[in-house]
């Protein structure tokens, strides 16, 4: 490792919020103190440092956490225009990438044997300037969206050394969007979205909640009750499966897959109709047939028509990667002539001034690999992209590598691209190198690096750099002087760039313009999917929550923390309707073969109430056959294996999906039919939760806006359990089958006199809005994170081990006390099974330690290992804990988690154990653990008040979960101080306020505010 | 019940001349002597099978619970229930040496050293279960109330705490009361004996000479120590029951459970008392002292107590309607219905339908058929206990986080390793002291001769 000067390092670092840092962070297994102490750095202090998650494209700010030289943890920005300190769950995630044990340690050269022999930077450099020297014209660069920066850099580099191009390809493209606004505005950017001041969403299967903090936000913001009385924004969301969005919708119109477009020109001609507008390029629309091949009833469409049009802020939201068909471009055409019929645009829906860069689509990438099987290409630069994987199969980019001479790779990480390049010269992890990117007109960010490099990598631009300055002519003199580093920052010359960089970047207002619809718009008229292939099912891919494009298969807690719909971890499933289940004689975890033109994969099946009769859906993102959590090269079951296809995790659906482009030449995901058979074997899967059905249980109750309009909401269950008198347990629930168990007394009365230390002047306490959480499963990674929860692998997670602290519930209605034979499972495989078709009653409940007042759990522990705190909270001895695990049976709430194996120290292979949070005991083996409230966050936040004389207060201190979820879902504080955020939020909530399983009088702490039903009809 | 003289009960037998004294002392001292092929192939079997099981502990210390069946939210599993089945078996033996003693009960006299050395076993054996569940086992010390310097104190409200008294006091009065009644039988093998076996002998008499002092000192201390055994033939399986009964879990929380429980205990300790015994009486060719009368009686035992169970089940689950609790209806309803049917009727069938063929007495004195019967009575207090804790922890309160709880090889290897753990100590007690209380067969059969 090049030894770094300390005060070189000091030198080029940032400030962010008034703190300067230094890197004391030494990869081998000694402690070393430091010799001069840094002025700026005190140990068992962290520091936060601004930087921009890498994760996706979408660029949101982040503060990386640092404690002693070490990135701990990732959160949100505040000062971001995007995220505005909010971070998705895959975004968290992206801290393991500096650690990872599939990081590529030093430059290597894949001999003849196919083994790859360390090489020097020196020679790997010269080996690519030798070759590019010599057949310039015939060298490609490939590679994944990078930052401004970096892409000037590169351009300047391809033109310097006479390349013969470059292709910026993103997996999830954008292009049918811009062909769209190109096509009805004439202008070619990508349009901006607002839904916080919109009154009513319709999602034409773009999923918007599964795809960024923003719009979860905004979303958030825009149903807030305590804004908007009248329950706020209403969401329609139109998919034919019930993805994160519809499982938040307050109507799900399960649509027909790819009928979206056709559809969305329907509305938009109706709509006009009826409000008056005069748009000619609607007028052409056929209401009837759109009605028929969405496959939905004109009851359903005129009752969209009339919400369209009732509403005063509508607005609607073009398909996603799910619905990415042939006609893509069209589809999202009609849905922004929908947009400008309801006046949505300019004002919900803005575009940027500056036109979109351009990038390479598929039909690019497919021109490469024509001019790779014709010879045209000798040597190929592969970055930040792993098309072996993620192309499709039929596309024959792996048989045209072979053509290839020299392929060069500069990933990190390795991957199944790396694993056919014959010169590796990784990059530095992203929390290494500088950088920058520029997610939108106005909003410039810095990436800066926080850790010192572990491995021997080098920044993606000084390698760019060395070979430009080893090319011979003029391509060394028209480079830029310095480094990679002195690269950036001029290119930021134009600002303040200290200030920027404790910023975290320059945020300025997207500069606008005004569009009209085009004279072109008339030409829209989209089409049903025009869908290859034959067979029974439409085949729908949809991006993973966790795994995105596949990228995310590398991080353990996107592999760990289960998808917020299905609530399945570690593997791939196809999801069918039951009735088609029924028809092909599977239940859950059977296996069936799913087979298009294009190929035929082998996964289990997943029957659910929640998808069309017609469509099989399967995540795209599992099914890497490299690396030690993406693939099984990772698990103790697969030790000793090496073929590629015994280790594969999943399925890929490049092996699945045709090479199909839309009419922007984006690749069409949903463009194939498919045949499904059963293969008569059975693999299980790691289903997270038993059942969505709460038994009448009131776990995830609902009150309906016009309860709460009455004054009612959950005040009913008082009044209905005071009007029984003393005659309880016997009550009138029992005609509704659901037992006696409603709630005694007042539901919510705020007496924090209870249940800690009356002279303590802190009662540490949540709530949590149901009604505001859309599972997105955020909150999860933030606790893993935070709390160095151990992750445990596909085989445990089947056998339930996970340690997560906290989960999400996801139960749909009220359920019902079935007490019918093998209603719950009896066949060992329970299937979530309350979903029904076009009707969305999903809760989600936010389930972690309740810091019960009166802890069953506390009672029974022989050893006083768990007990309570004089501040109400429910602590945790680790080391006093013997294991008897009773504690574990009398928890109610079943929210405590027993270490099986040694998970906490023999989980994080290679240096992940760097990342772990040096404030949270790493529990051993045969233990219990779980929430403790953050409790080393509240003893970090004592202090500062302390000195002060002030008590702590809500700006002092934020829990992991609280700090980055987008629609602030969940609040924590002092129960005891009447201002505090926890308190003020349950207080203007508490006709909606409960504890689940309140009969129990366990004295929970967490005060959950029940989801609303804003529609009476509620979509049904 | 006033017992018939032993000579007088009816069997295939014809009945034998009072023996003379020195003829007990020898059928009964025959058993420690000689070689018998059966017993040191059964004692092979039980070693071997010690040390498998301890094997499998070991590694399982080493790596983890993981290596268990354990799963989510079942956090409690084989070694429970196998913790609670040992315990129960004990109380046969205290009952019928306690209880039986001082209601006077002569008929004990012939199987009660077989019933109290099973005792103690039982409870040898069922003490380690607790400390094979825990998650850190090089830290059991921590559950003592020990002083120590960081004040650290455990936690009394805890029934696991109780357990942990109730076991002790249970375990020490067993033994007492054990080696207190083998003092007069030592004696008589302490006479018989010579070498090196004498000297042991010798000391664990205690200087016992047979004089009337002696005796009365004996009768004494047996009869104290039965009165101080009584209540713990109530009190001990009462506080096992507790580790379920006040917890909130529903389908453990229920006050039906500590009569439930000490019933079933003697249900269950009486079946093995049989089926130890009649492998025993064949193969020792104890005929002449354990006889078919002993047998019936302790048939009637279990179709007393078999009803008890039957009601306490059928209670259970009519105070779950009737409660109108639906967290209790669902789990009560699942155990019969649900993914553990199985285990529910094994238990009700083998617990309390099968134990009504003793209402014919014919059947009460067959012994091939009491054998039988008695290890479904085994399996179905196994059972019964597997229902109560497996069932209940699988369906609690929150459906979401239900699951399943299946016993992997390691905990199957362990609960054999139990068996085999419990046969080594009895076999090898086979050898060293007599079977069956030789002075009180005696003072039974003089007795008897007076009465003639």
């Amino acid at each position: 490792m090049s030894e770094l000067d300390r005060r070189d390092f000091l030198k080029i670092v940032g400030l962010s919020a008034g703190a300067a840092a230094t890197v004391g962070c030494e990869p081998a297994d000694k402690l070393v103190p430091y010799v001069i102490q840094p002025e700026e750095i005190t140990p068992g202090i962290a520091v936060h440092y601004a930087s921009t998650c890498q994760e996706c494209p979408v660029g949101c700010g982040i503060h990386v956490r640092t404690r002693e030289g070490r990135p701990i943890k990732f959160e949100g920005n505040p000062e971001h225009p995007i995220n505005k300190g909010f971070l998705c769950t895959r975004g968290q995630g992206g801290l393991a990438r500096a650690y990872h044990p599939d990081r590529i340690t030093e430059p290597g050269s894949r001999g003849g044997d196919g083994v790859v022999q360390p090489v020097s930077w020196e020679d790997a450099t010269a080996k690519v300037a030798a070759k590019i020297g010599s057949a310039a014209d015939k060298t490609w660069i490939l590679g994944g969206p990078v930052g401004p920066s970096l892409t000037g850099l590169m351009d300047q580099f391809v033109s310097s050394a006479g390349l013969a191009g470059r292709l910026t390809y993103e997996n999830f493209s954008k292009h049918a969007l811009i062909e769209a606004s190109e096509q009805v505005f004439g202008v070619s950017a990508e349009p901006l979205f607002d839904l916080s001041k919109s009154d009513l969403i319709v999602d034409f299967a773009a999923d918007f909640l599964d795809s960024t903090v923003e719009l979860e936000g905004q979303f958030a913001e825009a149903r807030d009750l305590n804004k908007h009385t009248d329950g706020g924004a209403r969401l329609i969301a139109i998919t034919p499966r019930q993805n994160l969005t519809a499982s938040n919708a307050d109507h799900w119109v399960p649509a027909a897959a790819g009928s979206e477009g056709v559809l969305a020109l329907a509305l938009a001609k109706a709509v006009a109709q009826r409000k008056g507008v005069s748009l000619p390029a609607v007028s052409g629309a056929n209401i009837a047939s759109a009605i028929s091949e969405a496959g939905i009833s004109k009851g359903k469409f005129d009752e969209m028509v009339e919400k369209l049009v009732a509403a005063n802020h509508a607005v609607a939201l073009p398909p996603g990667v799910a619905s990415s068909t042939a006609s893509a471009a069209g589809a999202s055409a009609a849905v922004l002539l929908l947009n400008v019929v309801l006046g949505a645009v300019g004002d919900l829906i803005t575009y940027p001034a500056e036109d979109a860069k351009k990038t390479a689509t598929l039909a690019d990438v497919m021109g490469l690999i024509e001019q790779m099987n014709a010879g045209n290409v000798e040597c190929l630069l592969i970055h930040d992209l792993n098309p072996v994987y993620s192309l499709p199969a039929s596309a024959g980019f792996v048989e045209a590598l072979e053509k290839v001479d020299l392929i060069v790779n500069f990933a990190a990480l390795i991957d199944e691209t790396t694993e056919v390049s014959g010169l590796l010269m990784p990059d530095h992890a992203s929390v290494e190198a500088w950088g920058d990117m520029s997610p939108r007109p106005g909003v410039r960010s810095i990436i800066q690096p926080t850790l010192r490099p572990l491995h021997d990598s080098r920044a993606l631009g000084d390698s760019i750099l060395a070979i430009g300055r080893q090319l011979g002519g003029s391509a060394p003199s028209s480079l830029p002087e310095g480094t990679w580093k002195s690269v950036v920052e001029s290119n930021w010359s134009d600002t303040d760039w200290r200030p920027a960089l404790a910023r975290g970047g320059e945020f300025e207002a997207t500069p606008i313009r005004s569009v009209s619809v085009q004279s072109s718009a008339g030409n829209v008229r989209p089409t049903a999917a025009k869908l290859a292939g034959s067979g029974d099912f439409v085949l729908v891919p949809y991006p993973h929550s966790y795994l995105g494009d596949g990228g995310g298969a590398a991080l353990p807690w996107m592999q760990e923390i289960p998808d917020p719909v299905t609530k399945i971890s570690w593997n791939s499933w196809a999801e069918i309707s039951f009735a088609k289940a029924e028809e092909l004689g599977v239940v859950f975890g059977d296996v069936i073969q799913v087979e298009t033109a294009a190929g035929s994969v082998e996964l289990s099946v997943f029957p659910r109430g929640g998808i069309r009769d017609d469509v099989i859906a399967i995540p795209i993102g599992q099914g890497h056959t490299v690396g030690h959590y993406a693939s099984h090269a990772g698990d103790a079951a697969y030790e000793g294996q090496s073929a590629s296809e015994t280790l594969q995790r999943g399925v890929n659906m490049a092996e699945l999906l045709p090479a199909a482009t839309d009419e922007a030449g984006g690749q069409a995901y949903m463009s194939t039919r498919a045949t499904v058979s059963k293969t008569g074997r059975y693999r299980r899967l790691a289903l997270s939760q038993w059942t969505d059905n709460q038994r009448k249980r009131e776990i995830a109750p609902e009150v309906s806006l016009y309860e709460l309009a009455q004054g009612g909401g959950m005040a009913h269950f008082a009044a209905a359990a005071s009007a029984e008198g003393d005659d309880h347990g016997d009550g009138g629930d029992h005609d509704e089958g659901g037992g006696g168990h409603h709630f005694e007394g007042p539901p919510f009365e705020f007496d924090a006199s209870y249940d800690a230390d009356p002279d303590q002047p802190y009662r540490w306490g949540m709530t949590v809005d149901n009604d505001k959480c859309t599972g997105c499963g955020a909150c999860i990674a933030a606790c893993y994170i935070e709390n160095n929860i151990p992750i445990v692998g596909e085989e445990m997670a089947i056998k339930h081990r996970e340690m997560t602290w906290l989960r999400i519930e996801r139960y749909v209605g009220d359920g019902e006390t079935d007490f019918g034979l093998g209603g719950d499972g009896t066949d060992r495989r329970p299937t979530p099974d309350r979903e029904e078709l076009g009707k969305n009653e999903v809760r989600h409940l936010p389930m972690m330690c309740q810091h019960c007042g009166a802890a069953p759990c506390e009672a029974v522990c022989p050893v006083i290992a768990t007990y309570h705190s004089d501040e109400g909270l429910n602590g945790m001895v680790y080391n006093r804990c013997v294991g008897t695990r009773y504690c574990g049976n009398n928890c109610n709430y079943k929210v405590r988690r027993f270490n099986y194996f040694d998970y906490g120290n023999k989980n994080w292979p290679g240096l992940l154990g760097l990342m772990l949070n040096p404030d949270v005991t790493v529990r051993g083996q045969g233990v219990m653990e779980k929430c403790t409230m953050c409790v080393q966050r509240i003893e970090e936040a004592r202090q500062t008040p302390k000195d002060e004389g002030r008590p702590i207060n809500d700006a002092d201190l934020q829990a992991a979960c609280q700090q980055t979820c987008a629609s602030q879902a969940m609040t924590f504080g002092n129960l005891r101080e009447e201002e505090s955020l926890v308190v003020q939020t349950a207080k203007a909530g508490k006709n909606r306020a409960y504890h689940p399983l309140q009969i129990l009088n366990t004295r929970s702490a967490v005060t959950y505010l029940a989801q609303v039903r804003r529609d009476e009809n509620g979509g049904h | 019940m006033a017992p018939p003289p032993a000579s007088a009960v009816a069997d295939s037998m014809t009945a034998p001349a009072a023996p003379r004294d020195s003829q007990t002392n020898i059928d009964i001292m025959a058993v420690t002597k000689g070689f018998h092929w059966p017993w040191l192939i059964g004692l092979i079997i039980a070693v071997t099978g010690v040390g498998v099981a301890a094997g499998t502990l070991v590694y399982q210390t080493y790596v983890g619970l993981g290596i268990a069946g354990y799963q989510a939210p079942v956090f409690w599993g084989v070694y429970i229930i196998t913790f609670v089945f040992w315990i129960g078996i004990g109380h046969a033996g205290t009952l019928i040496s306690a209880i039986l003693f001082l209601f006077r009960a002569k008929w004990r006299n012939a199987i009660n050293r077989g019933a109290e050395a099973m005792t103690v076993f039982a409870v040898l054996t069922a003490a380690l279960f607790p400390l094979i569940h825990i998650g850190r086992l090089w830290k059991f010390y921590f559950l003592l109330p020990y002083p120590n310097q960081r004040y650290l104190w455990v936690n009394f409200k805890s029934p696991l705490l109780w357990d942990v008294f109730a076991v002790n006091t249970y375990l020490t009065i067993s033994l007492l009361f054990f080696l207190v009644g083998l003092i007069p039988d030592i004696a008589i093998a302490r006479d018989r004996a010579v070498g090196w076996k004498k000297a042991v002998y010798t000391v664990l008499a205690g200087g016992w000479q047979g004089t009337g002092k002696q005796w009365k000192a004996h009768n004494r201390t047996v009869l104290h120590l039965s009165g101080i055994a009584t209540p713990l033939v109530l009190s001990v399986h009462s506080i096992v029951s507790w580790d379920f009964a006040m917890s909130i879990v529903p389908g453990w929380h229920a006050t039906i459970f500590a009569p439930y429980f000490v019933a079933g205990a003697i249900f269950g300790g009486f079946a093995m008392v049989i089926n130890v015994m009649i492998p025993v009486r064949r193969i020792f060719k104890l005929e002449r002292y354990i006889t078919d009368y002993h047998f019936e009686n302790m048939s009637r035992f279990i179709l007393f107590t078999s009803l008890i169970c039957g009601y306490a089940y059928g209670a259970e689950y009519f105070i779950a309607w009737y409660s109108g609790v639906e967290f209790e209806q669902t789990s009560f309803w699942l155990r019969a219905f649900g993914p553990y049917w199985f285990s529910t009727w094994c238990m009700i069938i083998f617990n309390v339908v099968m134990p009504q063929f003793l209402w014919i007495k014919k059947l009460r004195t067959n012994l091939p058929f009491l054998f039988v019967l008695c290890f479904f009575i085994n399996l179905g207090m196994w059972f019964e206990r597997y229902v109560i804790i497996i069932t209940s922890l699988s369906r609690e309160y929150i459906p979401a986080a239900w699951g399943l709880y299946i016993p992997s090889t390691t905990e199957l290897i362990v609960l054999t390793g139990s068996f085999c753990w419990f046969s080594m100590f009895f076999l090898l007690f086979l050898k060293m002291f007599p079977i069956i209380a030789i002075a009180e067969v005696k003072e039974l059969e003089i007795h008897d001769k007076e009465h003639h």
